[in-house]
């Protein structure tokens, strides 16, 4: 514990200042440990099982840590000339400029909705919220027809493009937007002449940052969790996110064995990235989805 | 046009001209699909003969019979029964806990907060179908930990993967997967509340547990409500979890959820067109609960302010 | 007024743009006089683009570039939506004979019966059959077969004093034997995940499910043979003599390791299988034919697949010519059977290929002889245009039934899974007897 504090700046908030002063209670704090425990143990779990061969992995106690991780990491790199190095490339490039371009994306549209007074704002911002409302599994097939007309199914765009556009993160920019980004501020620009662009661009932005970041891990989130999309779109393997190569390892069919090993230490590769992201960025993370929606 | 004319270009074009790309990228790639699926919906495919070699399928107008066999399609309105009893399952469970985490996270008298928000918060990280492979794996009782130490100990403990519990098991995913992210919204609304409010009940001789009832949770109301506003949203669409565990029991059907029989028809069956009509029935009926759920809460919890 | 402009010019990239890349589809593989040919192959066999390096090393006028796709039905899956998308799917695909019938009723396969030469005598009549359907079209050339064996492991039947079973009654006594001999023991186990596996059982059962009958599709899941072989498998589960959890699962891969899974019914590409799961029972396991109902000799087909060429493929001939050198070139054959792993097709060829027994095992020099025998006595089978139809509804009804653990679940689910099937050749038109 005395660790992950030293690793990321804890959210210093008034009451934590407070702490000493309080009596601790054990109940609250062991239950929270609890909590810590039960999202640990898979985590855990997989730690464990990426350190055994094959057969260890079907044999020996779970919890029992073996020697071969850095075996399994070599055969997973030798896989097909290193093909899942790739992948992880692939699911970078594919998360994260996706999220930056949906942040920004989301923060103009966000933006535009909480300052701006124009007809048909309303019925603009209902019918992108209801963009929530569409799984996207039903989504996947006809966007896949539509990426055939384009001529792009099989390409990076393919699985890019229509991650830009995220309901969630635009609803979630409206109300940074209006909570951040005081009006008069925005007047005064308007007054002194400024673009309206530029006025976005410099002063709304840089108000709005904490809460894009927000936005940023959220739909970098969504995209690295979005397995349908990419599964439907993608033929070539060399263009795959990790989600669907490491599917791909699952099932190869009746006649061959599942890589049960390559999975595992594979799930474990690149979760790290992701787990590192988070603890470097968490004091970002304030979800308010409800400031919006007393006023809404 | 309620504004003058020469505003005309700063109060309504330049807004739209910013909205652009975010209205362009919708409607290419959300609302087109969306109205292709509508398309769809109302046709079906007409084989000739054997079904052999080109030019044997046609597609052909349907009218509304898609629509009529997804709602009179007993496995459909099964499916539709097992998300419902998932969701009432899930969504309690999952919102209770992350409250309570959050109102604990907050309270002055824990411990360890920063690790243990980190920690519940990580599952977030694990896709869907990795975290269900990890859970199948515990789920699994000769290769479960769980139940290599309930044999050592001479427990019995019941298969999570038999028919009676695979509901709790994909709940318990789900949960994992979820609680974290809740909690971080319920948190975060909890920081936004001035101390001074506290510090008035505490002088009033409020305990911690009063002021967590009385002042905190009425307070986190409306973000309780959009948690669980999406999470509604998210349990209609639950597709990920049990398509993964489906090739490691006898209890899961392909039509298990909705969306899985959707992904069926269309993928394993090759009928796009009965799954589209099954698609705008989903989509549409969660729109309906969305809706009914917003207004009857909404009474319930903003009618003072009306 | 400027805005307006740019509204305009906007617009007008935007529907450029869309218009452009409409028009101009996939031009990037069009041939050209100085650079080879690009061929896209979709396949899953473990290693198979070791065996497309060698053809990419002598051919340098068509480079095939395979891309690993999930096992069988995804593949077909992605396949089809291509097809019905009009763009998107590879030159080659490595196809399964039970879905060439569907991938034909797509119209998603080329024919190649002209650029493939005479290959018939090259194949045993079975496996010709099914990527003929019986006509003088070509859908594909066969890769590999995957006669159906009998796995078991040899040093607990010795353990047990028990005799390999040569018929289904002893299969089921030392099954119970077996189960008899510790109560987490099984002979093997009813998996409701493969219906290619419980299609070969019917296969050897002597009956086929589906059949073409002058211009309709007859359907004949529910047959006496099968029903036969479903009451049997039914029955054992019932009494609790055989397992009825699916294979290919971390438990079931557990049971192999452990000695808890003591048989296996499977086909000739098991050892690959077993030694990827069970790397350390290498040597403990032996081959031998299927048990046997009454009459001839007889075995079915598990798995097994062809090399397609696809109705979007641009080179056909090209596509054409690598299809056939994979599979009948003698060298091709030789690694296929080294590195991937799989029994050839091609008689000859894979006679001359397989001359030792796989590593794994080492203990039974004369595996491939075995096999060789086996593969004489496949039953014929034919597959109609919804096979996914039918396997998917395998899944749903007999997974019900392996739960309900009743002989007469079983049957009932066979029932509902001819029900199903029928009703979905009707409901979309197709003629049926």
């Amino acid at each position: 514990m005395a660790t992950s504090s030293t690793l990321t700046p804890p959210l210093r908030s008034r009451r934590d200042s407070v702490h000493g002063h309080e009596k601790p209670s054990p109940v609250a704090t062991a239950l929270l440990l609890l909590g810590a425990l039960y999202c640990l143990l898979p985590v855990l779990w997989v730690l464990m099982a990426s350190t055994k061969d094959g057969s260890e992995l079907f044999s020996t106690f779970t919890f029992a840590p073996s020697t071969h991780l850095f075996d399994n990491i070599a055969q997973l790199s030798a896989y097909r000339d290193g093909l899942f190095w790739r992948w992880m490339a692939n699911t970078a490039l594919y998360a994260g400029a996706g999220a930056i371009a949906s942040t920004f994306v989301s923060a103009l549209s966000g933006y535009v909705l909480a300052k701006f007074v124009f007809p048909g704002k309303g019925a603009v911002f209902n019918i992108l919220l209801m963009g929530v409302l569409v799984p996207g599994v039903i989504l996947a097939i006809p966007q896949y027809f539509l990426m055939a007309q384009l001529g792009l199914t099989n390409t990076y765009w393919a699985v890019f493009l229509p991650q830009i556009i995220s309901p969630y993160g635009i609803y979630l920019a409206r109300i940074y937007a209006a909570a951040a980004v005081p009006t008069d501020v925005v007047e005064a620009a308007r007054t002194d002449g400024s673009s309206e662009l530029g006025i976005f661009a410099r002063i709304a932005m840089p108000m709005m940052l904490p809460g894009l970041v927000t936005i940023f891990l959220f739909q970098f989130v969504a995209i690295w969790n979005n397995f349908m999309l990419p599964y439907i779109m993608l033929g070539d393997d060399s263009l795959f996110p990790i989600t669907v190569g490491l599917n791909g390892l699952l099932n190869q069919g009746a006649s061959a064995p599942a890589l049960y090993t390559l999975v595992v230490t594979g799930a474990l590769l690149s979760v790290l990235p992701l787990i590192l992201m988070f603890l470097l960025l968490q004091r970002f993370w304030r979800v308010d989805l409800a400031a919006g929606a007393v006023k809404a | 046009m309620r504004r003058r004319s020469h505003r005309f270009r700063s109060r309504v074009l330049t807004p739209y001209l910013m909205l652009a790309p975010g209205i362009l990228l919708f409607a290419v790639f959300m609302a087109a699909p969306i109205l292709y699926t509508l398309y769809l919906s109302f046709q079906r495919v007409e084989v000739s003969g054997l079904g052999l070699g080109s030019g044997a399928r046609k597609q052909v107008f349907a009218g509304l019979d898609n629509y009529a066999a997804a709602l009179s399609d007993p496995e459909f309105a099964a499916s539709v029964g097992r998300v419902l009893l998932y969701g009432l399952i899930l969504i309690p469970c999952m919102l209770g806990l992350a409250l309570l985490f959050a109102l604990l996270l907050d309270s002055r008298r824990s411990r360890a907060t920063t690790f243990s928000r980190v920690s519940i918060f990580l599952p977030y990280a694990v896709p869907a179908v990795i975290s269900s492979l990890l859970w199948g794996f515990l789920y699994l009782p000769s290769v479960s930990p769980f139940y290599y130490v309930t044999e050592r100990l001479g427990l019995d403990m019941p298969q999570i993967l038999s028919s009676g519990l695979i509901m709790f098991g994909i709940a318990n995913i789900a949960l994992w997967g979820g609680v974290g992210f809740n909690m971080i919204v319920i948190y975060t609304s909890l920081k936004a509340v001035p101390n001074d409010i506290y510090e008035a009940a505490r002088l009033d001789g409020a305990t911690e547990t009063q002021i967590a009832l009385r002042i905190k949770i009425p307070i986190v109301m409306p973000s309780l409500i959009m948690t669980a506003l999406f999470s509604i949203v998210a349990t209609l669409q639950v597709f990920a979890e049990p398509t993964t565990l489906r090739p490691l029991t006898n209890t899961l059907s392909t039509s298990w959820t909705p969306l899985m029989k959707v992904y069926r028809d269309a993928f394993t069956r090759d009928d796009i067109y009965s799954a589209a009509a099954s698609s705008i029935v989903i989509a549409a009926a969660t729109l309906l609960i969305s809706f009914v759920f917003l207004r009857v809460v909404q009474k319930r919890a903003f009618g003072q302010e009306d | 007024m400027r805005s307006i402009l740019r509204v305009g010019a906007m617009a007008t990239v935007a529907a450029t743009a869309l218009l452009t890349a409409g028009c101009s589809s996939p031009a990037a593989d069009e041939p050209t006089a100085e650079g080879p040919v690009e061929l896209s192959f979709w396949a899953w066999a473990p290693n198979i683009e070791k065996v497309v390096e060698l053809w990419n090393e002598e051919n340098p006028d068509i480079q095939v570039t395979v891309s690993k796709q999930d096992g069988g039905d995804p593949a077909v899956t992605k396949l089809l939506t291509a097809i019905n998308a009009g763009s998107g799917a590879p030159d080659l695909m490595q196809a399964e004979y039970q879905k060439i019938p569907t991938l034909v009723a797509s119209d998603a396969l080329a024919d190649i019966s002209e650029g493939a030469g005479d290959l018939e005598d090259k194949f045993p009549e079975g496996v010709w059959s099914s990527v003929t359907l019986g006509g003088d079209a070509l859908y594909a050339v066969p890769q590999d077969s995957g006669p159906m064996m009998f796995y078991y492991r040899e040093d607990v039947f010795k353990e047990l004093g028990l005799e390999v079973p040569t018929t289904w009654e002893e299969y089921a006594d030392v099954a119970r034997a077996v189960h008899a001999s510790d109560p987490k023991r099984y002979l093997g186990t009813f998996s409701a995940n493969d219906a290619g596996w419980f299609a070969g059982m019917a296969q050897q059962a002597g009956t086929s499910w589906w059949s073409i009958d002058g211009d309709s599709w007859g359907v004949d899941i529910d047959s006496e043979a099968t029903e036969k072989v479903a009451s049997y498998w039914g029955g054992l589960v019932e009494e609790g003599a055989i397992d009825n959890k699916p294979m290919y699962t971390p438990e079931w891969n557990a049971g192999l390791n452990d000695g808890s899974q003591v048989g296996w019914l499977s086909a000739v590409w098991a050892p690959g299988v077993l030694s990827g799961n069970a790397a350390e029972t290498a040597g403990l396991w032996k081959a031998a034919p299927m048990p046997q109902w009454e009459g001839e000799e007889a075995t079915g087909n598990w798995g097994g697949s062809s090399t397609a060429v696809t109705s979007q493929s641009e080179h056909v001939e090209a596509a054409t010519e690598f299809a056939t050198w994979l599979n009948t070139d003698p060298e091709a054959v030789q690694a296929l059977a080294d590195v991937a792993n799989v029994f050839p097709a091609a008689t000859e060829e894979a006679e001359a290929a397989l001359t030792t027994a796989p590593e794994f095992f080492s203990n039974q020099p004369d595996f491939y002889d075995v096999a060789a025998d086996v593969a004489e006595t496949v039953s014929p089978f034919t597959y109609g245009p919804n096979v996914n139809v039918a396997f998917s509804a395998y899944n749903d009804e007999f997974a019900k039934a392996a739960d309900a653990k009743t002989e007469s679940a079983f049957v009932d689910a066979l029932k509902a899974m001819q029900e199903i099937t029928v009703s979905d050749l009707k409901d979309n038109g197709f003629n049926v007897k």
